[in-house]
């Protein structure tokens, strides 16, 4: 579905603005607001339905057809893009008009390429996976059916509200929105304390990144006295910023400009996952699995990206932040991809190589190409969307088992093939198998480290946690799909109140399951919807790849090279690194005017290269173009780990619980087992923060309880102590009223004589 | 004198309807009976649109009028549903058993003809500009009240009360008698404007200033502050909750109204700040008021004293208002430093606010009582759902818990006191705030989170009561959409002597709030 219509024609988008964008913003057709409000009012219908005590499948209609229009609006917003940026008015929102300076804050939504591209595999993905969900859930029929689709429903606003947002305050209210619905989600199952532990730890760590975002959007409006980005991208300041960044005269630019980008940065860190605030993410598995699918690897922790692409000319302008996001990035993705070759929980082994890709997207960004990070946003997003709902058409088929030690061979049994075959598909595209898309997006970011200055050690970096990626990917397909049919029943097959533990009825129907207690286990197979949804993902997924050859234009003035190329170069996240002009210009060194103007544009790209005058000959690596290299070294590096998996994991295996990964691992000592306790990061945290927190929390309890409640205490038993003395004078007997009255009219009047006229001395 | 005839209207409108309900309300047959109610809305509503359309007053301010009138016609009108029932209810019973209707056992139409009487007074007092129109004013609207106290109930009690409450009354009319008599000594004339002009040019004067002092405090005895607040508790409890809940509004507003008058006459002079004298009185009034009024509340277990010195202190937090003035810069003061527009607003979320707490006394009964006791309405969300939700909401936003109505309406209140500097009563009023809050959460806790204790209250079968609270309810949620205009007219209404901001009397905002009431009424 979404390759077909990918291949409308807005794919070929007109081009007529130019990067920068442009002084003066039209506003676009009303109905965009059915976007984000289609969603909105799909989240309101569902509480109605939990209200009413619906008992059916109607909320996941609803929201399915609700966010599949608000999909084709995207599309046809999409399609009626005439390539000028324009925003949308809801409605007047916050308006403070000062003498000199106002803010402005309206509920609007601005509508650029980047904007357009996100919203595509938002409500695409949304859509799909609240199709899959209808089935997926179906055992909570009731209140907590519609409780799971109206927070769903608001994610899809919130979500849109982030990315489409027309100022800082609209994304921030979309950052809580989707932090608070992914909070809602994750501690979904409240009645586990694990679930709610991570829910708890989810929105705990969030908090410390919205501070950074919250302090940068002061801060933005501070320097630029605006939050509107139609204001703020066309700010004289900041062009003249940006040109003075081009030269690496970054003392031009004053402090407190270059402090924005580090704050929001903080931001991105704890939405998308980044170290040292990924720890929520694994944990946050506890959701059910559509939600880790949607909210947890494809959209929500995409935002962190979003944003730093979105405000890439603010980032531009900090001569640190660039290089700390490409840091920060390489280390999360090569850490997170240690843990994952460790764990044994397949959905778990997902979560980290989520952490793992995100890192590669931050890299990306930090290397100077935003479109090879947006890109790989897009790539990651189908084929981990994929990912995760076939692990957890698993664990729904399994009865909740999720250990590749207790599974394998599934590829053979009755009704999986769909599964499996959508589990390959995307196990091909992580693993950047070549000509898959995951292969080309990854390329783009690991060709850019190399070619940038001074982040050659990322590209190592990256490179060798690509090899990493493509073994603990297989790993799981080798385990778990093929091999020899072998599988024990999770915990839910024995006790499914308890596991669920909702209190509520599990729908199950006695054919279905009849035979459980008879003589063991029967999976059973995933129905229509879950297998239409990875059929439609598994296909996009491939589809995917096209984009890499398709969609470029010339209209920007220079080349663009494909789809994702496009879209992030018309918007604000325009920048083309001087470094890699080549690699978009590769075979119009002659002819193309522009790459010259490019290669100009030199810029002190990462701490400690000193301002770079005009390229003269364009990077090579090797002697070659390194995407070209790249092309064979990262195919070569994936194929590498998919051979260690085959032969550790694969060959040779006769049960799901042992291979001869177990005599490998010995030779490496206790080093495993610190990667399968994720190198005890959360006890190092435990450590160094909540137990410092706890003790001084305690202390406190005690101060207050002793000293200021003793003191809060004792002032409140004074107006009591007053109300014993002045009682009396209520006696009730009229004639002690009323000598009451003239008698206090006789004192006022005596003090005010002696204290004004005689004290005042008048 | 046409055009002074053309200020009164809206009181005309009203005492029309009053000659017309003494009739209907004895009239032999019970369905007649049964429309006057609804013929005192019909005059309300009446008095409410003609009040709209009145020309600016001549007296010291010109647009108090228009807004005041409004607001007494509106939650005049809240309250109707509220009186429904409150007498003749052994009268009625026998008549509908066929037994002959007998008018001199009949309370009724006195009932609602007193009624709209009291409300006449209280328009009239807002367009007074002489001292005796604005004596017997006040006197109109404290009169009537009187004898509802006394015939509310049934009982002796309500007797007593009313035996107090007016001796009291008289008393305290003797004092601002005497104040104003003062003052007419003083300036040689019962024309409030031409007295400050006098003032003005003259200064005060010992004998002035003494008129000033005991007029105010004498007009103490209407809004129930200290020295004069004792008859409070005794005669709110004593009359039916109804009438109480008319107690806590119509002479508070009349006498409010008057006090405008009396320190204007002084005159808040260029510093904002009213005579050392007067602005001493009101300063010891304020902080003395709200503090006893707060720490007596603490201890009742009866609500309906409790409300009763709940009013006392909200009196003394609207005496902060007073104190403000309408704000140092005179005409172009923003409305947020303007203490008298607070205090106009105040009236209003006090009315509707305070309204409800005695909407769901009335609403419950046992065997034609009312409920008194705290225990009475102990898990009453449980019970009775819609009562407890109205007691929650209107107990929250008698304490000022945002966002509620009061809490909005307070606000109004500190503004105006800090920028007037006067900031040791602002903390004064801060920290009976917080006593304050110790027991309307009594309350709160009381109604929602409390187990039902069964004292053989039910659902009173007056439907009209039920309607009158959960009107108060709406109001205390709904009005918050429209407070920006609605602080804005009362703004408009308490500018001293502002040509411009007369001419349009500002209601188109506060129109939607009483369209709320009149919808409905």
């Amino acid at each position: 579905m979404i390759a077909q219509t990918l291949s409308g024609t807005f794919l070929q988008p007109t081009l007529a603005m130019a990067p920068d964008v442009p002084a003066g913003i039209g506003t676009g057709p009303k109905w965009v607001l059915l976007i984000p409000f289609l969603a909105a009012l799909a989240a309101c219908l569902n509480g109605v339905y939990a209200a009413m005590g619906n008992k059916t499948r109607l909320p996941a209609w609803t929201t399915v057809a609700l966010l599949a229009v608000s999909f084709f609006a995207t599309l046809a917003m999409a399609m009626g893009f005439d390539g000028n940026a324009y925003t949308v008015k809801a409605f007047d929102w916050i308006q403070v008009h000062g003498e000199s300076a106002s803010f402005i804050a309206n509920f609007s939504f601005y509508v650029d390429t980047l904007t357009i591209y996100w919203m595509l595999f938002v409500t695409g993905l949304a859509t799909l996976i609240a199709l899959y969900a209808s089935e997926y859930m179906n055992h909570d029929l009731g209140v907590s059916y519609c409780r799971f689709f109206a927070a769903f429903g608001l994610f899809v606003f919130s979500m849109a509200c982030l990315v489409m947002g027309d100022n800082l305050v609209m994304l921030y209210l979309g950052w809580e929105g989707v932090g608070l619905c992914s909070y809602l989600l994750i501690g979904y199952f409240y009645k586990k304390p694990e679930a709610v532990a991570a829910a708890k730890k989810a929105f705990i760590v969030n908090r410390v990144g919205d501070l950074g975002l919250a302090l940068g959007l002061y801060l933005a409006y501070v320097h630029f006295g605006t939050v509107e980005y139609s204001v703020l991208f066309s700010d004289e300041k900041l062009l003249a910023y940006v040109e003075a960044a081009k030269v690496g005269a970054f003392d031009q630019i004053p402090a407190m400009a270059q402090w924005i980008a580090l704050l929001l940065m903080v931001g991105a860190f704890g939405k998308s996952a980044q170290f040292p605030l990924y720890v929520w993410l694994p944990d946050a598995m506890e959701g059910p699995t559509p939600v880790s699918a949607l909210i947890h690897a494809a959209t929500m922790v995409t935002a962190g990206v979003y944003l730093i692409a979105r405000f890439y000319p603010v980032f531009l302008i900090s001569e640190h932040a660039l290089p700390i996001v490409a840091w920060i990035g390489t280390i999360t993705a090569f850490l997170a991809a240690t843990i994952g070759m460790a764990q044994f929980d397949i959905k778990r082994i997902m979560a980290y190589s989520t952490v793992s890709q995100l890192g590669y997207m931050f890299a990306g960004l930090g290397v100077l190409t935003p479109t090879g990070g947006a890109y790989h946003v897009l790539t990651h997003a189908f084929f981990k969307a994929l990912l995760f709902l076939c692990c957890g058409a698993v664990m729904h088929g399994f009865a909740g088992q999720l250990d590749l030690r207790k599974l394998s061979g599934i590829r053979r049994v009755p009704g999986w093939g769909i599964v499996s075959l959508g589990m390959l598909v995307g196990c091909l595209n992580l693993a950047g198998v070549p000509f898959t898309a995951g292969y080309f997006s990854k390329d783009t970011i690991l060709a850019e480290a190399f070619v940038t200055p001074g982040a050659s050690m990322i590209g190592w970096i990256l490179l060798l946690t690509a090899g990493m990626t493509a073994y603990y990917t297989f790993r799981v397909f080798f385990r778990v799909f093929v091999g020899p049919t072998h599988y024990e029943a999770g915990d839910d097959h024995h006790d499914h109140d308890d596991d669920h533990a909702h209190g509520e009825e599990h729908h199950h129907d006695a054919g279905e399951h009849g035979d459980h207690h008879a003589d063991g286990f029967h999976p059973h197979a995933p129905g229509w919807a879950i297998n239409t949804v990875l059929a439609v993902l598994t296909v996009a997924s491939l589809a995917a790849t096209g984009l890499y050859f398709v969609g470029g234009s010339k209209d920007l003035g220079y080349k663009t090279k494909h789809y994702a190329d496009t879209m992030v170069s018309a918007s604000t996240a325009s920048y083309h690194s001087p470094y890699s002009a080549h690699a978009f210009h590769d075979d119009h060194h002659g002819d193309d005017d522009h790459s010259g103007d490019h290669a100009d544009d030199a810029h002190k790209a990462l701490a400690g290269v000193g301002p770079r005058g005009a390229i003269d000959e364009p990077l090579m690596l090797f002697g070659k173009d390194p995407h070209k290299v790249m092309y064979y070294v990262s195919g070569i590096v994936g194929a590498i780990g998919i051979a260690l998996a085959w032969v550790f994991h694969y060959a040779g295996r006769k049960t799901a619980g042992e291979c001869r990964m177990d005599g490998v691992a010995r030779l490496f000592g206790p080093i495993p087992r610190w990667a399968e306790n994720k190198w005890y990061v959360d006890e190092l945290y435990d450590a160094i923060i909540r137990i410092p927190l706890r003790v001084a929390s305690h202390l406190m309890h005690w101060f207050d309880k002793l000293v200021v409640d003793g003191l809060v205490n004792l002032a409140g038993m004074m107006p009591r102590v007053f109300g014993w003395f002045v009682r009396p004078s209520q006696s009730g007997v009229l004639q002690g009223y009323a000598a009451g009255m003239v008698g206090g009219v006789a004192i006022l009047l005596v003090v005010i004589v002696l204290a004004v006229r005689l004290g005042g001395g008048s | 004198m046409s055009e002074k005839l053309a200020l009164i209207w809206p009181e005309f409108l009203l005492f029309m309807t009053t000659c017309v309900v003494m009739l209907t309300g004895q009239w032999p047959n019970a369905s007649v009976r049964r429309l006057t109610p609804w013929l005192c809305a019909i005059g309300l509503i009446a008095a409410g649109g003609a009040s709209m359309m009145a020309p600016p007053g001549d007296g010291l301010f010109p647009g108090l009028m228009g807004y005041s009138k409004l607001l007494t016609a509106g939650i005049g009108l809240m309250m109707l549903p509220l009186l429904v029932g409150t007498v003749d209810r052994k009268v009625e019973r026998l008549a509908a058993e066929g037994v002959p209707f007998q008018p001199i056992r009949s309370n009724g139409a006195e009932f609602y003809a007193f009624f709209l009487f009291s409300l006449t007074g209280l328009m009239l007092v807002s367009s007074a500009d002489d001292l005796i129109w604005l004596f017997l004013a006040l006197e109109l609207t404290s009169l009537p009240t009187y004898i509802m106290v006394t015939i509310s109930t049934q009982g002796t009690r309500s007797q007593e009360a009313g035996i107090k409450y007016f001796f009291l009354g008289a008393l305290g009319a003797a004092i601002f008698l005497y104040g104003f008599a003062l003052l007419y000594g003083a300036a040689g004339s019962t024309d409030i404007p031409e007295i400050a002009a006098h003032f003005q040019a003259n200064g005060v004067g010992s004998i002035g200033l003494l008129g000033i002092l005991i007029s105010l405090v004498g007009v103490a005895f209407k809004v129930a502050a200290v020295p004069m607040h004792f008859y409070t508790p005794d005669v709110y409890q004593g009359a039916a909750s109804p009438v109480s809940a008319m107690l806590a509004f119509v002479p508070k507003a009349a006498g409010f109204l008057a006090i405008f008058m009396i320190a204007g006459v002084a005159g808040w002079g260029e510093d904002g700040r009213l005579p050392a004298e007067v602005d001493a009185l009101l300063w010891i009034m304020a902080a003395l008021t709200m503090t006893v009024g707060n720490v007596l509340a603490l201890l009742q277990s009866s609500v309906k004293r409790m409300m009763a010195y709940s009013s006392v202190a909200h009196s003394g937090y609207m005496l902060v208002g007073v104190l403000a003035g309408p704000g140092i810069a005179g005409a172009d003061a923003p409305f947020w430093q303007n203490g008298l527009a607070a205090v106009l607003f105040y009236l209003l979320c006090y009315g509707v606010m305070n309204l409800g707490v005695f909407g769901v006394l009335a609403s419950l009964e046992r065997r034609g009582e009312e409920a008194d006791e705290i225990d009475d309405i102990r898990g009453l969300c449980k019970t009775v759902p819609h009562l407890g939700w109205v007691m929650v909401i209107c107990s929250l936003s008698l304490l000022g818990f945002p966002p509620l109505l009061g809490f909005i309406g307070k606000i109004g209140l500190f503004t105006a006191g800090v920028s007037s500097n006067n900031i040791p009563l602002v903390l004064i009023l801060g920290l009976n705030s917080a006593i304050a809050a110790f027991y309307y959460l009594r309350l709160v806790g009381a109604v929602y989170f409390e187990p039902a204790s069964d004292t053989g209250f039910r659902a009173s079968p007056y439907g009209s009561r039920h309607f009158a609270s959960l009107l108060s309810a709406a109001g205390v949620i709904l009005l918050l959409f429209v407070g920006n205009g609605l602080i804005k007219s009362a703004d408009n209404a308490s500018r001293p002597d502002s040509p411009t901001s007369e001419a349009a009397p500002p209601e188109t905002d506060y129109r939607a709030g009483d369209d709320l009431h009149a919808g409905h009424g």
